[in-house]
Order: C-alpha cells, then sequence, then structure tokens
C-alpha cells in the first residue's frame, strides 16, 4: 500500500476545519496514528444494501491530496469487513472473536437487525456447523465494543426494511442491545461523516449527541437552512434548475444535515443541486412515510 | 468419503451468501461433487413497496443495492413510464444511460480487483487483506506487487467512477434523480465538460490497465478457461436504449441454451419463479412475477434459502456480462471462470466507448422531463440490465397506489436454489467438478462463485448434502498459448468439462 499515515495527517490539516479539528487535536492525532497497534474496528453487515461502505469506500484514492478511508484501513486494524477481507467462512469468523476476545473495539454495524423468524431472517455467519444469526452475532459483540457506530439509517433506526409493514421484524441496534450508539445517519451517510466520527473516537473527544443519538456537529442544522435555492422561487415540475424545491416535496426544512455545504462525492453535486428534492434520509422516521413530502399532493 | 465444507460468510460480494459443498476423491482428484448456495437474507421489499405512491418506487427499489443500485432505479422508472404513458425527453434518456454506464464501470472495476483478486494473489500484509488462504498462488512477486498497486489505482477509479455519475445523478450511491417522465438534472456544459475528463482517465485504465491484468490472470490460471462452466443457458433482457421507444439497445435482449451461438427472442410470459427449496409458502410455487407473491415461511422443510429459483421456460440460466456479450456477438470464445472475467473487462471498455458518443449527444437548454398523471390502475413492467446481470421489476397499481411488485435480481438468477425438479441453480451447477487442493482453504469455490460476482444481500447456506450427487470430470488444461488463441483468434474452446 502507497498510503501512509503521513497522507492521512496531511489530510487532516488540508481540511482541519471541516473536521473540526484544533491544532492540538491534530498534535495528538500525529501522536496516536503513529501507533502500529491502532484501534480495532469490526464491521458487521446486517439486513443492508452494502451501500453504507460503498460509499465509505469513495472517499478511497491514491494520489494526493489522499483521501481518507484507505488512510483509516492503513491507520486502524480492520479486524472483519465482509466485502474486503481475504479471509472467507469460519477463518474470518476467527478474526471478528480473536477481536472481540482482545476487547476494547470500535463495532461498526451496517444495515438493520431482523427479530421475526427468531432472527433467521438474517444469519451473521456459520460457526462449527451452527448458523448464528445477526441479531446474536450484534449482541455478543456489543458486549465488549468501546464504541458501537451505526453507519448508517438502517442500523440506526430500521430505516429500509423496518418500513411498513416490516415484514421482517428490524430493529436498530440500540432497540435490540440496550446501548449507546453513535448514529451516523444516512442513506447512505457522507463518507466524511463516518470519518469525522471515527477521528473523534481516536482523539478520545467525547461526541455530543442529539436526542437521535446523531453527533450534533454533522446534524444540527436543516437542509433548507443551509440550501442555497432557500427562498428562490418555487419549481413547479422536475428539471428546472436553481429553484426551491418544496413545492415538488422537499424534506429539506424538515432534514437534518450539512449536505448543502458539504456535497456529496468530491463536490460533484448534491441532491438537491441535481433538482431532486430531499428524501429526508438521515431523519429518523426515513422512510416510513411517503419519500416526497406530502404538501406536494396539493 | 465425501466431506462436507460450509463457507458461510463467503466475503467479498455484496449481501449475505452461505455455500456448502461436497468434497469427494474422483479418478484421483479431490473435487466438489455437489454444491447449495443459500441466501441468507429477507427484507421484503415487494411487501414494502404496497400501498405507497408509484413515484417512491425508483427510490425505494434502489435500497436493494448499494452496489448496482442504478440498474434499479432504472427499472423502476422504466416501468412507471409505461405504466402512466409517458415517454421521456432525448436528454432524459441518454443522462439515464450515463449514469448507468458509470455503475457498471465503477461495479466492473470494484469487482475484478477488490472482490475477486484476493482469490488470486495475496494482499498488502495487514488486516484486512491478511491473514489469508494462501493456496494456489501462482504469480510471482514482482508482478503481485503490480497487481497490488493496481488494486490501489482502482480503489480510486471507482471513486471517480461514482463522482461522474453523480454529475448527473446528484450523488451516489442511491441516486435520487431517476424519475418516471425523465430526470430531474439539467445538461448542464460544465457538467458536460467534467464527465468528459472523468471517462477519458477512466477508458484509458480500463484498456491499458484492467483488461491487461484479466488477460494476464487469465494466463498464468489458464485452467480456468475450462472451468466452473455450469449450464451454458445464457439468458439477457438488454440494456441501453438509443432511440426513444428502446428498439435499438447497445447491448440486445435475448437468450441461448447449452452455450449455442444461435440466439433466440425472449418471451418473458415464459418466466416464473420456484420456492419448493425457498423459505416461501408453496401456494406460491411457479408464479409469473406479474402475478407473484412473497409470502415468507421459516422454518420449512427442505427449504435452504431466503432466494426463490427463478426460471425461464423452466430451466436455469445464467445471467451477467458474459451472457449479454455473448448475446450480442461481441464474446463468444467460451463459457468459464475466467471468460467472466474477459467478457466483463470487455464489457466495460464497450460501455465506455458508447458512453463517450452518448455525452455528445445531450443538448443543453432543452427539457429533461415530461409531465404526466398517475392512473387510478395500471400494470407494467421494466426490463433492463444490472452488471451483474438481467433485472426486472414488475408492477400493479390501484387506486393511485403500488398494490403488487415483484423484483428478480441477476443474483437470483445465478445463486438460485435448486427448482422444483431438483435441477441446481447456475452456481451450484457450475461448483460441480472443481478440483479442491487443500479442503481447509477452497480458495477455488470462492474463484467459481466470485466470476459470477454475486451481489446476494442474502447469503447462501448449504444445509445438507442430497443423496446420489452427480460426478462430473475434471476439464483438461491449456496452455497460455491456448489462452491467446481463445481471445485473440475467436478459436473456440471445447465447452467445460
Amino acid at each position: 500500500m502507497e498510503i501512509t499515515r503521513r497522507d492521512f495527517l496531511k489530510f487532516c490539516g488540508v481540511s482541519a476545519a471541516a473536521l473540526g479539528l484544533s491544532t492540538t487535536d491534530l498534535g495528538r492525532l500525529e501522536q496516536l496514528l503513529a501507533n502500529p497497534n491502532g484501534p480495532t474496528v469490526i464491521w458487521l453487515q446486517g439486513s443492508s444494501c452494502t451501500g453504507c461502505s460503498i460509499s465509505f469506500l469513495n472517499r478511497i484514492s491514491t494520489s494526493a491530496p489522499t483521501t481518507v478511508a484507505d488512510v483509516l484501513i492503513n491507520s486502524i486494524n480492520l479486524a472483519y469487513h465482509p466485502n474486503l477481507m481475504a479471509l472467507a467462512g469460519q477463518d474470518a469468523v476467527e478474526k471478528a472473536k480473536e477481536a472481540y476476545t482482545n476487547g476494547n473495539y470500535i463495532l461498526a454495524v451496517e444495515g438493520g437487525i431482523p427479530t421475526k423468524f427468531s432472527g433467521n431472517a438474517c444469519w451473521g455467519w456459520n460457526y462449527n456447523g451452527k448458523d448464528i444469526t445477526f441479531n446474536q452475532v450484534v449482541k455478543d459483540l456489543s458486549k465488549r465494543a468501546a464504541n458501537i457506530l451505526c453507519v448508517g439509517t438502517c442500523a440506526a433506526w430500521g430505516g429500509i426494511p423496518a418500513a411498513s409493514p416490516n415484514p421482517t421484524g428490524v430493529k436498530g441496534v440500540k432497540a435490540v442491545t440496550r446501548k449507546k450508539t453513535i448514529n451516523i445517519a444516512g442513506c447512505p451517510p457522507h463518507p466524511d461523516w463516518i470519518v469525522w466520527t471515527v477521528v473523534q473516537i481516536l482523539l478520545g473527544n467525547s461526541v455530543q449527541l442529539d436526542s437521535y443519538g446523531r453527533p450534533t456537529a454533522l446534524f444540527s442544522r436543516t437542509v433548507h437552512s443551509l440550501c442555497p435555492r432557500r427562498e428562490t422561487e418555487e419549481a413547479e415540475t422536475f428539471g428546472i434548475d436553481y429553484r426551491c424545491l418544496e413545492e415538488l416535496g422537499c424534506r429539506g426544512p424538515e432534514t437534518m444535515s450539512n449536505c448543502p455545504t458539504q456535497l456529496w462525492n468530491g463536490g460533484a453535486n448534491w441532491c438537491c443541486d441535481a433538482n431532486a428534492p430531499c428524501l429526508g434520509c438521515t431523519n429518523p422516521s426515513f422512510p416510513f412515510t411517503q419519500l416526497y413530502s406530502q404538501e406536494s399532493d396539493d | 468419503m465425501a466431506t462436507i465444507k460450509i463457507i458461510d460468510p463467503v466475503t467479498r460480494l455484496e449481501g449475505h451468501l452461505k455455500i456448502q459443498v461436497k468434497v469427494d476423491t474422483v479418478s484421483g482428484v479431490q473435487q466438489v461433487v455437489d454444491a447449495w448456495a443459500t441466501g441468507t437474507l429477507f427484507r421484503g421489499f415487494e411487501k414494502i413497496l404496497v400501498n405507497r405512491p408509484p413515484e417512491d418506487a425508483q427510490h425505494i427499489t434502489q435500497r436493494i443495492c448499494g452496489v448496482c443500485p442504478v440498474p434499479h432505479g432504472m427499472a423502476a422508472v422504466i416501468a412507471l413510464d409505461s405504466a402512466f404513458g409517458v415517454t421521456v425527453p432525448e436528454n432524459a434518456r441518454i443522462m439515464r444511460n450515463l449514469v448507468l454506464g458509470a455503475n457498471f464501470i465503477q461495479s466492473h472495476i470494484l469487482h475484478f480487483y477488490h472482490l475477486a483478486l484476493p482469490d488470486f494473489i495475496d494482499g498488502p500484509s495487514m488486516p484486512p487483506w491478511q491473514p489469508s488462504w494462501g493456496a494456489d498462488k501462482r504469480i510471482n512477486s514482482a508482478t503481485t506487487s503490480n497487481l497490488v498497486n493496481n488494486y490501489v489505482t482502482a480503489l480510486e477509479k471507482t471513486r471517480k467512477a461514482q463522482e461522474m455519475g453523480a454529475l448527473f445523478g446528484g450523488r451516489l450511491p442511491h441516486p435520487p434523480t431517476y424519475h418516471p417522465g425523465g430526470f430531474t438534472t439539467t445538461p448542464r456544459t460544465e457538467r458536460i465538460t467534467k464527465f468528459k475528463v472523468y471517462l477519458d482517465e477512466l477508458l484509458s485504465f480500463i484498456q491499458n490497465v484492467y483488461i491487461k491484468d484479466v488477460e494476464l490472470l487469465a494466463g498464468v490460471y489458464n485452467d480456468y478457461l475450462s472451468l466452473g462452466r455450469g449450464l451454458g443457458n445464457l439468458l439477457a433482457f438488454g440494456v441501453f436504449d438509443q432511440d426513444s421507444n428502446g428498439a435499438s439497445k447497445l447491448l440486445k435482449k435475448g437468450c441461448v441454451t447449452n452455450g449455442s451461438t444461435t440466439v433466440q427472442s425472449v418471451d418473458i410470459n415464459k418466466i416464473t419463479e420456484q420456492v419448493t427449496y425457498s423459505w416461501y409458502t408453496d401456494s406460491t410455487n411457479n408464479l409469473k412475477p406479474s402475478s407473484g407473491s412473497t409470502v415468507p415461511t421459516y422454518p420449512k422443510t427442505n427449504a435452504y434459502s431466503w432466494l426463490k429459483a427463478p426460471r425461464y421456460d423452466g430451466v436455469p440460466y445464467e445471467v451477467g456480462s458474459l451472457a449479454r456479450m455473448w448475446i450480442n456477438g461481441d464474446y463468444t470464445h467460451g463459457i468459464s471462470i475466467m471468460d467472466r472475467h474477459l467478457a466483463r473487462a470487455d464489457e466495460a471498455l464497450k460501455i465506455g466507448l458508447a458512453m463517450r458518443n452518448w455525452v455528445d449527444q445531450l443538448k443543453v437548454g432543452q427539457p429533461v422531463f415530461t409531465r404526466y398523471s398517475v392512473p387510478s390502475i395500471a400494470a407494467s413492467y421494466g426490463l433492463t440490465e444490472a452488471p451483474r446481470g438481467a433485472l426486472g421489476h414488475w408492477l400493479q397499481i390501484n387506486n393511485g397506489k403500488i398494490s403488487n411488485y415483484q423484483v428478480i435480481t441477476p443474483t437470483c438468477w445465478n445463486a438460485s436454489p435448486r427448482d422444483s425438479n431438483g435441477t441446481p441453480g447456475p452456481i451450484e451447477k457450475a461448483l460441480i467438478g472443481i478440483p479442491v487442493g487443500n479442503i481447509d482453504q477452497p480458495v477455488e469455490v470462492l474463484r467459481v462463485i466470485h466470476s459470477f460476482d454475486p451481489c446476494l444481500s442474502c447469503a447462501v447456506h448449504v444445509m445438507r448434502p442430497s443423496k446420489g450427487a452427480k460426478i462430473f470430470t475434471l476439464g483438461h488444461y491449456h496452455s497460455e498459448e491456448e489462452v491467446h488463441a481463445h481471445r485473440e483468434h475467436k478459436k473456440g474452446f471445447p465447452n467445460g468439462t
């Protein structure tokens, strides 16, 4: 791998303000990342679509300024990730179990947890010939985790598979484990939101959360309040540039996220700049109601 | 003495897959003699869609898969356009194709380097690439080092393919811009310009790195040009409309049986889904998707998968890049593990080159959306292709709301369990006869599975071996010269075994 811890620090220096890091933080981060025994991460996928992992991967690059995600992979000990790891089957499971034995790891959960059919609508893995439900895997691995990250709306509150009639009884991680979770909302979450949260943990900073468990540093303002189209003329049909999308069902006024200033895919675009109404994917109620706000029905 | 080996999770694919293989020694060679594939996740999208407004469908169904969301958006809007009786503007047709094309390029590069290649080389010396199964690693250290560098470069290229797609798609994954009646984005000049810059960079990578690396792999592992053939039945729904009514497609619709080069037309009324070995109630067996029903029941005697078993004219079919390229006449060299990789790389180039023409056809300032009204009652379907194969959505509307929705994903075809006749699905079939050097590290099994690029959002389990397993003999090895001939001179190989 060509990515180094130095590249990671360089990135953090470039965007320290965006990441909310002080000079002191950067100094501490440099010390932490110099430690080859970086914090262990176990990344599990349950009732999910893998979109959160794909979004996370979107920050990976080899060219300067180095993006964040690949550096994280190099700076942390990613003990278990179903999409990336070389091992398969029980040999892969053993890596997660080793991390559990050592304790003090970050448990990242992508996807919700089915509870109907005794949990058998989603298996985590097979161990010694026995199928272990995802529900059981999350309950077990949450016991010795230093932090639990819900990566995406499904892990946080159930999300897509929990939409009515919730065919498999999907719940979020906190509802199943009764443990505190940091909910990095979004369908998918922006890669920088995931990275920001991991950096706070690396620094030992306490992450202030809102009543839904979302970091307030990321989710304290509505999309609408940040939107450059706010108070412009309203679009009455799709495919019109530079107009407010409220009449078309935009959920920007009720949705906490910094998308209008963060932008997506390396600044290429974001939903509303593509004339697509905000669907409210960072809301705990996503997608339990119809996606376009009912205001648009009038 | 036969041994049962369970692999769960099968890593480096989308979703949850469990594979169980029965391994025995036949004619002095230890090999797979039977296999069972189990999808281990059920979410019930078809139920979630009922009673929702029709315009939720293209957004909800994209969440079936975060690796290939765009084809679901495409299938949904095709179905909805048809239900609403609306013709979309040319700009919308083209941008739909361009964002889908970006998804294909991203997915194909990701699949080869990040999902499949670690079956053949040792990755960087740290988790999650190490430890790894060391069995049957044939590539020398200098070449391996080069491939690892390309693995890292490919991470950057997949990210850029997503950025390219987001220029029109808004953001990826899960672009919000697909909408019945057209597309929400307008083709602004600066976006067109940026798109071309990204596309040229990606085309260069595909031509100069990706295709060459696949050819290198196929040369070193040339025995894999005659392994994992499976059924030889190939099916494609076609994709990338090149005119307003979809009569001309970049990749055509069609099907072939048993490796034939005679392409037959597809009658979608011949598609049914069987659930004898799936955890769905037997009263829903063998229904057409237009009148399909999803009623989960667990546990169920003899069932071993959350995947249904789609069949065309009662028979299993393989779908994917090789099927598309074969049916289109672009790749008919063979059906095998390496042929799947080679056809996928060739397809990435074909689509990328077509995109370069399409982006020049966008007209700045022209419309992207046609108004429509939602009918009270309608029934329609949308057929397209995902990177990993044929995709269909079937839709019914009643009282202006979705009253029934059925989806058949590519991996339902490829990773399907046995059907009511006991016939294995394509991956199950392709596994049979695969030599296994070290049963504790059955990397050969992973190579077969990954060649199909499965995208489950479910897993494959094997519950127990069936009685009277069939025995298949091994394919013979080929020289590197033969691999070259295979590719360059289209000298057809004898099929599989």
